[in-house]
């Protein structure tokens, strides 16, 4: 039974899905958790990373379930089809540059976690919920999705940054593929279950559709929004020579 | 003249660096040496609703600060002025971007920076700002 799930090319495709979605859309939990327990005294700082990573991760597992579970109630794949091709969407557009009033990094190690365990919570909806439906219900993928984002929680993002100004396609197929994802729960939702039945070509015309429309919408959204992303300056300091001693 | 070297920290990039210091007396005027870091831009999206720009910009700032430190000394040592600088984004174009505005006659880099596994799967900064640099590149072996 198990050998037979290996063997067959749509687990190796499914499984391909999973590893690009974590990869796009787990990047930045890392950088909060290495952000937040900066103001930390020395000896806090280890512990806060340590408790933060656990405790992300730990989240993630729950959430993950959570979805799983939530997304087989009734017109819930509607909607968590419509947020995926947001998040796609989301991928595409280039980065806000205003700052917001954001909280202070705290100085004490509960607060740190605090602060991680809520960014994350936040930060790992978009990647449960895209995992969630790549996996299909199939229990072994989604635990395997699980173990695959799990490194990238603890990892530095610079991965993902380097990854994608290399090959900046990737950007592209990961908001195609987040449309394809979510077309796929689309015709999966019981509401349209007798409809899909009859029109058997569904299967793959709408995730297709939605691949396109995700594609069309970022790319739209993008131009109007035509931010060059220019690099910012930090710091600028000039050392003289010590004038007593020059030759 | 102005010269920029840029560097990210690692040894190879230090050596472009030592280079400049060792062939300065072969040139007829003491140039400018801009030294540059720039650090990816990783505190993006959701990150900066959890984390204050202050941090934000103290994490690149020490970060930055490290890969500048051996040049640094050496300069201090040589008795040399300097100008450095610490960007924020994608290293080549930050690089190009910085001498660009700054107008220098010559960027002196290693032929490769970090020589690890990641560097050499993801193809080297060298090539793109030789691709995207408007003035002479120096590439010191």
């Amino acid at each position: 039974m198990i050998m037979e799930m290996f063997a067959t090319s749509q687990f190796w495709v499914d499984v391909l899905k999973i590893i690009m979605i974590d990869l796009l859309l787990s990047g930045d939990n890392a950088v909060v958790i290495a952000l937040a327990c900066r103001n930390l005294p020395e000896a806090q700082r280890k512990k806060g990373i340590l408790f933060g990573v656990g405790g992300a991760i730990g989240l993630r597992i729950v959430l993950t379930f959570f979805a799983v579970s939530l997304l087989a109630l009734p017109y819930l794949k509607l909607v968590g089809a419509l947020l995926l091709l947001w998040i796609g969407v989301k991928l595409l557009l280039p980065e806000d540059e205003h700052g917001e009033d954001n909280i202070k990094a705290d100085t004490r190690l509960f607060g740190a976690i605090k602060t991680i365990i809520v960014a994350d919570f936040v930060m790992s909806l978009d990647n449960v919920l895209g995992v969630a439906a790549a996996a299909k219900g199939n229990v072994s993928l989604l635990i395997f999705g699980l173990l695959i984002s799990i490194p990238m929680i603890a990892w530095s993002s610079q991965l993902v940054l380097k990854l994608i100004d290399r090959f900046p396609f990737i950007i592209y197929a990961g908001g195609a593929l987040l449309g394809y994802v979510a077309g796929e729960m689309l015709v999966s939702e019981a509401l349209f279950a007798p409809f899909v039945a009859v029109q058997h070509y569904l299967h793959w015309l709408v995730p297709a559709c939605c691949a396109v429309l995700v594609l069309a919408v970022g790319k739209w959204l993008a131009a109007r929004k035509a931010v060059e992303s220019v690099a910012v300056n930090l710091v600028d300091e000039a050392i003289a020579a010590k004038p007593n001693n020059k030759h | 003249m102005k010269i920029l070297v840029p560097l990210d920290g690692s040894d190879n990039a230090n050596r472009a660096l030592d280079f400049v210091i060792a062939n300065i007396a072969t040139l007829k005027e003491t140039p400018q040496i801009l030294l540059l870091n720039v650090q990816w831009k990783v505190a993006v999206g959701n990150v900066k609703l959890f984390i204050n720009q202050e941090t934000i910009d103290d994490y690149y700032r020490e970060h930055g600060m490290k890969a500048l430190q051996h040049a640094r000394a050496a300069l201090d040592a040589a008795n040399l002025p300097y100008h450095y600088h610490i960007s924020v984004g994608t290293p080549a174009e930050a690089i190009v971007q910085y001498a660009n505005e700054q107008d220098v006659g010559q960027i002196v880099m290693s032929k490769q920076g970090h020589s690890d596994l990641q560097a050499k799967l993801l193809g080297s900064v060298v090539s793109k700002v030789l691709h995207l640099a408007n003035c002479p590149v120096l590439l010191v072996k």
